[in-house]
């Protein structure tokens, strides 16, 4: 109309989300803890970035590893990295794992109402010495875990775990049970096995692997040894400690 | 305008020449006015004592309050302006509450000191826009007991916002003759039972009335079961035990 106005109804939308597509997975074991994400940022068809690294060493005990929408989380983590540096501040020692997770829910839940657009996997030691991970939902629902994936293939990575982790639909050999937690080793193994596959069969995984490794307080690190350039990460000696292994996955 | 040394104890925050906080010492003054209250810490807990003093016989013993729970963990044993520690304890508590709720794990004892601390030197005349404070330091010292990963830890506060951890502390009337009291009798090896006796040994020896299960008040904080104060019936066990 000549007025400006519309005969018809009109609506305009404006999206402030995006999901920028790749994977992130943890396994817990008896004394260590696996946190482990590709380095591809995507949007649609388009790779943005082959090296956006979506798994964050905290503390010497910590991991966080973020999915979903690339800018909400790296901001969240940057928050919660101010966090863990005001309370070392405030209580003069790093802040526990279990701590941690708490504090990701109450800020996850203090923005109910315009979430963070991320899935969220921490990793770590707790304080008895035990490989723990926590998973959670973008507005801060959680829970202790032995392993969890998250992200584009989470549909692909989360049954090969529950079916390698928790012995799904696998029958034990008779007067034998299915172990609760499996050797360092077989964990690595495992999560790289995920990471090649879900490149193999989704557009949104690949470029790059970085699993980080979290060793309770005085472990051997002989199962490490077979693995190159492995980067040890660790701020103070006689803790828990920290390392790194960076891959290359395919880039097609 | 030439200003007499007397007049500098008028605002509550203006240095004297000497650089001194005449109303902050003032109030630390008015806690040597206060019933005397004693912490002992152990390897197995930590001990508060307190008199009460009973000044009339028509008094309800049992409705003075000088110890009180902050949280499972930690309790705190007062000196001086009673009312003035209510504020204090109001705020320890909603920060060991909140830091459960974020955290959730137990606030450490000396979080929580900080946190009553962080109250104390908050007088004076309010900035503007800003909400009007406390007109004056507090007149309350505390003992702040309690358990966390470190152990069993004992903290004293006084109005300056000042805490130190002490192994005994005496605060109070009573303090001077009790605290070397305490030197003399305060060892490593101590169980929580013979700080129990020492406590009330030492308050009894700087109380004016004679010392009974109604006139004094005992309390612990121990790894297992947290914060309690002892009941009548234990108390005056204690008593017979001395």
């Amino acid at each position: 109309m000549p007025d400006g106005s519309f005969s018809h109804p009109q609506q305009r939308q404006f999206n402030p989300y995006t999901e920028n597509g790749g994977t992130i997975l943890a396994i817990a074991g008896k004394d260590f803890s696996v946190i482990a994400g590709d380095t591809r940022q995507s949007e649609g068809y388009s790779i943005q970035t082959r090296y956006a690294p979506k798994v964050f060493r905290l503390t010497d005990r910590a991991v966080l590893a973020v999915n979903g929408f690339a800018a909400d989380g790296n901001m969240f983590v940057k928050k919660v990295q101010q966090r863990l540096e005001w309370y070392r501040h405030a209580h003069a020692k790093d802040m526990p794992l279990g701590a941690i997770a708490r504090l990701i829910q109450t800020m996850l839940y203090g923005r109910r109402f315009f979430p963070y657009y991320v899935y969220n996997i921490l990793g770590g030691i707790e304080e008895d010495g035990t490989g723990a991970v926590y998973s959670f939902d973008p507005v801060g629902s959680y829970e202790r875990e032995a392993c969890r994936a998250a992200g584009a293939a989470q549909s692909l990575v989360q049954p090969f775990l529950d079916n390698q982790i928790y012995f799904k639909n696998q029958q034990a050999p008779a007067g034998q049970s299915h172990p609760l937690h499996l050797p360092l080793s077989d964990v690595l193994a495992i999560v790289i096995d995920s990471f090649t596959s879900a490149t193999e069969r989704h557009i949104e995984v690949g470029d790059g692997l970085e699993i980080y490794v979290v060793l309770t307080k005085g472990r051997p690190t002989q199962d490490l040894e077979g693995y190159r350039g492995v980067k040890e990460l660790t701020t103070r000696p006689d803790g828990d400690r920290v390392f790194l292994i960076q891959r290359e996955l395919k880039k097609d | 305008m030439f200003l007499t040394r007397s007049e500098y104890d008028r605002g509550v925050n203006t240095f004297s020449p000497e650089g001194r906080l005449f109303q902050v010492e003032y109030a630390i003054e008015a806690i040597k006015l206060g019933s005397t209250t004693i912490g002992i810490s152990t390897k197995e807990g930590v001990v508060l004592a307190v008199e009460k003093r009973v000044q009339s016989p028509l008094l309800e013993a049992s409705s003075i309050e000088k110890i009180m729970e902050i949280d499972r963990h930690l309790g705190c044993a007062m000196s001086g302006l009673i009312a003035d520690a209510r504020t204090m304890i109001d705020h320890a508590r909603v920060t060991s509450q909140n830091h459960a709720f974020t955290y959730d794990e137990r606030i450490k004892v000396e979080s929580v000191t900080q946190a009553v601390c962080d109250l104390a030197l908050r007088f004076g005349e309010s900035v503007h826009d800003e909400d009007a404070m406390m007109s004056r330091p507090f007149g309350v010292a505390l003992l702040i007991a309690g358990v966390d990963e470190k152990g069993p830890q004992l903290f004293h506060t006084d109005p300056s916002g000042t805490f130190v951890r002490y192994e005994a502390k005496a605060v109070g009337s009573g303090s001077e003759a009790a605290q070397s009291e305490l030197q003399d009798k305060w060892h490593k090896q101590m169980t929580l039972k013979e700080a129990h006796i020492l406590t009330l040994r030492v308050l009894k020896q700087v109380m004016e009335e004679k010392l009974d299960q109604h006139n004094v008040q005992l309390a612990q904080v121990t790894p297992d079961k947290g914060f309690e104060i002892l009941d009548e019936v234990r108390l005056k066990a204690l008593i017979d035990d001395m």
